[in-house]
């Protein structure tokens, strides 16, 4: 298992959130994830993926976007890519959690599962987002049975 | 994304199920417009069925909140699932909306 690497391109329409969010759970319960972490995976996961529907292509459903999903030893990887023009960050910071306001959540929903969340500077076109989540693999013998 | 809008002792209920996400909130957000225009003084929203939401579905939440507290309306949330009354906790939102345990507790109190 360690090594596997899961990727999908999607239309950047957001009726395929859905298929990304069920990728991104069986991942997540392939990593020995409780179910907790699992829902919390797929939130952030979907968030991250809405954003790029939402700000790198306000909204353009005819382009594409891709997201790798890697299990290593001690960690579990999302990276997304997409065509749109470089992030803006300032729409990546989210709101304060008191300021009760619509939007601005995504990025809480991001952080408080993933341990980091980083664009890939390298990447000289588009937008390469790259989400680290520690593994406490304690719980995957279920899975090798 | 399913909506079913039912009547109980006279409120307006708008019970959904399935999941709420960028690609469904919008139809949301149409029937929360459409509940505002009327100035309905009291809505519910029955999430028993609701398998999933996302920021773009609380943000619609929020949206209608606000256009209800404009012209004092209330909107009160009945039988949240547990995994997403978390999200709502976890958003500091629980303290925001009205949530009841069911209809009935929502009409009474």
């Amino acid at each position: 298992m360690t090594g596997d690497i899961v990727s999908v391109t999607v239309p950047s329409h957001p009726r395929y959130l859905c298929v990304i969010r069920d990728i991104t759970a069986r991942m997540a319960d392939i990593c020995g994830m409780d179910q907790a972490t699992v829902d919390q995976v797929k939130l952030a996961v979907d968030e991250a993926c809405s954003n790029v529907i939402k700000h790198a292509y306000k909204g353009d459903t005819t382009k594409t976007f891709s997201v790798i999903f890697r299990i290593r030893e001690k960690e579990f990887e999302v990276v997304i890519d997409d065509s749109g023009p470089k992030a803006d960050l300032s729409c990546l910071r989210g709101r304060d959690l008191d300021d009760i306001r619509p939007g601005g959540l995504g990025v809480h929903f991001i952080k408080r599962v993933f341990d980091s969340f980083a664009f890939d500077k390298r990447k000289r076109t588009g937008n390469r987002l790259r989400l680290i989540k520690r593994l406490d693999r304690g719980n995957e013998d279920h899975h090798n049975q | 994304m399913k909506i079913i809008i039912t009547s109980n002792s006279g409120h307006d209920v708008l019970a959904i199920s399935g999941e709420v996400d960028m690609d469904t909130s919008p139809e949301l957000r149409t029937h929360l417009l459409e509940f505002i225009h009327k100035r309905t003084p009291l809505l519910l929203i029955d999430f028993r069925e609701v398998s999933y939401i996302d920021s773009s579905g609380i943000a619609t939440f929020v949206e209608g909140l606000k256009g209800m507290m404009v012209y004092g309306g209330k909107l009160k949330f009945v039988a949240i699932p547990e995994k997403i009354g978390e999200i709502f906790s976890f958003a500091k939102l629980d303290r925001v909306f009205e949530i009841y345990g069911s209809i009935e507790d929502a009409l009474h109190r």
